[in-house]
């Protein structure tokens, strides 16, 4: 007898194509997948996930954190804090992976055209925001937005993810301002120091326009939204991803939910109005 | 069993109303006649909805894990069975003395809540229990019956040595006496399981531990089981990183480890009050393994029965020179 | 709709036949428990039980199941999936474990497909049976439906005088009466659907608890913050026994096994329950729901409000196995009538 359907939960065979330290526990991965047919057809939005498997150790879900514009490879920046991370950190360039995705929904960009784009991020933060900033930088997609300012910061000079990116790529662009700061004083540090939120005030960006990405650490993401509402941000205007503990990816495993909404479906991504509407459980 | 439910709920509420507890646990009604459930009154008004009757099953110890970080006093409602619970907790400072407030009632033993529903109808409403000394007289609004004692216990309470809590600050009514011969335990049960073959003993465990669902009821209500966090719900086993050492898959190899390990770390501290069997909720009949190692310690190191006295120097936790020591 | 009728004997033989040319998985006893199983002689089957019986649902979506193989060489990456199901019978599923599966299926069909389930739900044929004794905490009328009803069955029984009558609800059950129509006769038909009707009057009588519905969600769908979910959370013991008896809870998890070296190995799912500290917990330590009160609170409102707001079916069908089998009298039915007084 055939099988009835075909099987999401299978990953597909993929490989670690390139390791990029970015901090002393961050890597970025580039992946491909094996089969290249796979790979011409694959097609993600900014901010959606993917899966990945080190096999006899487990599966974790991952933000991609690369552009859609991106067509030869995926990358994922990873933090190496728990098992499946752990293990991932311990592989080398080569090394085989599984991989199924993309899932959840995305940064809505075609509602974003026009308009101004704030992205606040901190620490590992910035990896999901990264796919979304390096979207609309890419050539075929810059004349669709106005201005482009990235406010970013970390514990540490090293604990800042994308260096080249932020300090070199991202600033030369047209139509940019990249802020970066650090929470503590560096010798070799000149530049910001303090913590994101207070940052965002101090440089006040006007509301005016615009829409606002955040992600990094929960109580950053606090204190960043109530500074946003100070300088006059509407909660439309506000996105930011949210993260659960994820097993299947595809809303069937149950442990995703905040009330009635599967996070691996309904998110990660979500306006400030419906963060506001889900029960704080998150 | 009236005299014992005024006195309850007198002591209650004057321990509530003094603000000498935060909280009494006990019983109260339940959703159906042979049932109670644990309650927590915390306050003079609730302290009136607390209960005593031949179904207060549940162990209330286990709760006062879940106030064991916090500096409130509490007051628990124990059987003899149960008081030893307290005992162990104190002993292994799970809990301190100070910060508990035992009510001890003297047990005249539970009834098998199966058996009863056999009999009477669930929806009838409970008007009172007499205890007879051989048997309960239950009076409902469907009618009275009468339960002999022997033919209606629960299995444990046949065989119960101490009816009367061994710890107790308040005692909820009169002593009851304990027949010379019920002082010791001959261990029946297990003498019959020691006597199959390996091949019985492994078919008999097989059947039972292919069916564990691993719903952890029977180490979630267990007193002995006080670990802040069990290994087996380690995201990351510590000391491996890589092999969960028991693995989530509900098979019969991996149940085996998991009830043997529990019946290990339970060695010499479970005080047989029977929890673990009765949650069971596809009956395996775990007593027998726990009074298994239970009768083994008491061959082994004499006679100790855990949480007797708060003091006593549990076998495995104590060193003495006579010790046995053939494993060495 | 096809009506026929079997006699007792003849239902013996259909038994017989169906166990031998299909996998039958049926009501079995072992120690005091009823489990559906496979059925190696038709003797084992226990369908006149009016004892707890656990739900069928394992039958699909099973304690644990091998997802695939996977075998890792240095340069290959080896996936293997298990064999697609078989035919198979599932015989004697109450009307509340057969309303349970249309509350499973949204769940693993929808856009993602889980072929595992949805494999076996697609090759299984479902023999329902009425009931013949209400529970005492059985409350599948608050849902619409009751102890006769057969929706979610392919071909429902309901044992009468003179055997049992089969009513076919699908192209399965048609199939079925089809390829065993030796077996099946039309006389008396019209009698045993009358003695059904008598039934059906005669169980609506044995409901023994009141339960009443109307206002839960609207109340839930403002009780997140309400005071009551610590009060009642206090006796939970936080066990998985109400998830693992619940014929609609489908919470899993995904494990890794490896065997026969470290390259090769087999990726697993197994139930999980929402009531377990570790479901939700972070890597960083963080828990959304670290206590009994949010874990209480989550099942309560996703068997009555979060099921209901996702698919439009209840999460709940008032089989009362939760209620019977839990250690602390947590009972779902007092806590919709309390829900109700208190939200």
């Amino acid at each position: 007898m055939e099988q009835a359907v075909r099987n999401p939960l299978l990953p597909q065979p993929a490989t670690i194509e390139k390791i990029i330290p970015e901090t002393g526990d961050v890597n970025t991965f580039r992946v491909t997948l094996d089969n290249a047919e796979a790979m011409t057809r694959w097609r993600h939005e900014p901010g959606q996930l993917a899966m990945l498997s080190v096999f006899g150790v487990g599966e974790a879900m991952f933000s991609i954190s690369s552009s859609p514009t991106q067509r030869e490879y995926l990358e994922f920046s990873i933090k190496r804090m728990g098992k499946v991370t752990t293990a991932l950190h311990g592989l080398e360039e080569g090394a085989k992976i599984g991989l199924r995705g993309p899932y959840g929904n995305y940064f809505p960009y075609e509602k974003m055209k026009g308009k101004d784009l704030l992205f606040i991020g901190g620490g590992i933060g910035l990896a999901p925001l990264r796919s979304l900033i390096d979207f609309v930088l890419a050539d075929e997609n810059r004349g669709d937005y106005g201005k482009v300012e990235i406010i970013y910061g970390a514990r540490s000079y090293d604990d800042l993810c994308f260096k080249r990116q932020i300090f070199e790529e991202w600033p030369q662009k047209e139509g940019t301002a990249v802020y970066t700061t650090i929470d503590r004083e560096e010798e070799q540090w000149d530049g910001h120091v303090g913590f994101v939120p207070a940052y965002v005030e101090e440089i006040a960006p006007a509301a005016g326009n615009k829409i606002a990405l955040t992600c990094g650490p929960p109580i950053m993401i606090k204190f960043v939204l109530q500074a946003m509402e100070k300088l006059g941000f509407k909660d439309e205007q506000i996105y930011s991803t949210l993260e659960l503990r994820m097993k299947c990816g595809i809303g069937k495993c149950g442990r995703c939910n905040i009330g009635s909404k599967f996070v691996c479906l309904d998110g990660p991504v979500f306006n400030l109005t419906e963060i506001k509407e889900l029960p704080p459980e998150f | 069993m009236k005299q014992i439910v005024d006195r309850l709920r007198q002591e209650a509420a004057r321990l509530l109303a003094a603000g000498d507890v935060a909280m009494v646990i006990g019983y109260a009604k339940g959703t159906d006649v042979a049932r109670t459930t644990p309650y927590f009154a915390t306050n003079e008004e609730e302290a009136q909805n607390l209960t005593w009757n031949p179904f207060c099953t549940n162990n209330l110890v286990k709760y006062l894990l879940d106030f064991r970080f916090e500096d409130t006093k509490l007051a628990v409602v124990v059987k003899g069975c149960d008081s030893k619970g307290i005992n162990r907790l104190i002993y292994d400072r799970q809990f301190p003395r100070e910060r508990v407030v035992v009510l001890g009632v003297p047990c005249g033993g539970l009834l098998d809540r199966s058996k009863v529903l056999a009999t009477i109808d669930p929806g009838a409403e409970l008007q009172s229990v007499e205890d007879l000394g051989q048997e309960f007289v239950v009076r409902t609004d469907h009618g009275e019956f009468t339960f002999a004692k022997e033919q209606y216990l629960l299995p444990k309470c046949a065989v119960c040595r101490n009816p009367n809590p061994v710890i107790s600050d308040v005692l909820l009514g009169e002593e009851l006496p304990v027949a010379e011969e019920e002082k010791s335990d001959t261990f029946d049960d297990i003498v019959e399981m020691e006597a199959l073959d390996p091949a019985a003993k492994s078919a008999f465990w097989d059947r039972h531990f292919n069916r564990c669902l691993r719903c952890y009821a029977c180490r979630n209500v267990c007193p002995a089981c006080n670990c802040r966090e069990c290994a087996f719900e380690q995201a990351v086993p510590g000391w491996q990183q890589e092999a969960c050492w028991l693995s989530k898959k509900a098979s019969v190899d991996n149940n085996y480890t998991f009830h043997l390990i529990r019946m290990f770390d339970v060695t010499g501290r479970c005080i047989d009050c029977g929890e673990c069997e009765r949650v069971c909720p596809v009956n395996i009949p775990l007593r027998k393994l726990y009074r298994k190692v239970i009768k083994d310690v008491q061959e082994l190191f004499g006679d100790t029965t855990p949480g007797l006295n708060i003091g006593d120097g549990l076998p495995l936790t104590s060193y003495r020179k006579e010790d046995p020591e053939e494993f060495m | 709709m096809t009506v026929k009728l079997i006699n007792k004997d003849r239902f013996n033989v259909f038994l017989e036949r169906l166990a031998s040319g299909n996998e039958l998985v049926a009501p079995i006893e072992e120690d005091g428990n009823i489990f559906y199983r496979r059925v190696t002689s038709v003797n084992e089957i226990t369908l006149e039980a009016d004892a707890f019986c656990f739900a069928p649902k394992g039958h699909f979506f099973p304690q644990y199941e091998v997802l695939y193989k996977y075998q890792q060489g240095s340069n290959a990456l080896v996936l293997e999936e298990p064999g697609p199901a078989g035919p198979s019978v599932l015989l004697g599923v109450k009307p509340c474990d057969a309303r349970a599966l249309l509350s499973l299926d949204p769940v693993f069909d929808g856009n993602y497909k889980d072929a595992y389930y949805l494999d076996k739900r697609v090759k299984t044929t479902i023999i329902g049976l009425s009931c013949r004794k209400v529970r005492y905490n059985c409350f599948c009328r608050a849902f619409g439906f009751g102890p006769t009803s057969g929706e979610g069955a392919d071909l429902f029984l309901t044992e009468v005088k003179d055997g049992y009558l089969a009513e076919a609800l699908t192209s399965k059950g048609e199939a079925l009466l089809k390829d065993y129509s030796d077996l099946f006769t039309e006389t008396g038909v019209d009698g045993a659907l009358q003695e059904k009707e008598q039934l059906a009057v005669q169980l609506d009588t044995q409901f023994k608890r009141k339960v009443d519905l109307d206002g839960v969600k609207a109340r839930l769908d403002n009780m997140f913050e309400h005071p009551y979910w610590e009060r009642l959370a206090r006796k939970c013991l936080t066990c998985g026994i109400c998830t693992f008896v619940c014929p609609t809870c489908h919470c899993f998890d995904i494990i890794d096994e490896n065997g026969g070296g470290s390259n090769c190995g087999s990726r697993l799912r197994c139930w999980d329950a929402c009531m377990f500290t570790d479901f939700t917990l972070h890597t960083s330590g963080h828990n959304p729901r670290p206590g009994k009160k949010e874990r209480v609170r989550n099942r309560f409102m996703h068997k009555l409000k979060y099921h209901l707001d996702r698919y439009r079916v209840t999460g709940c069908v008032g089989c009362g196995r939760c209620i019977e089998k839990c250690p602390v009298n947590m009972d779902i039915i007092q806590v919709i009538a309390e829900i109700k007084e208190v939200g």
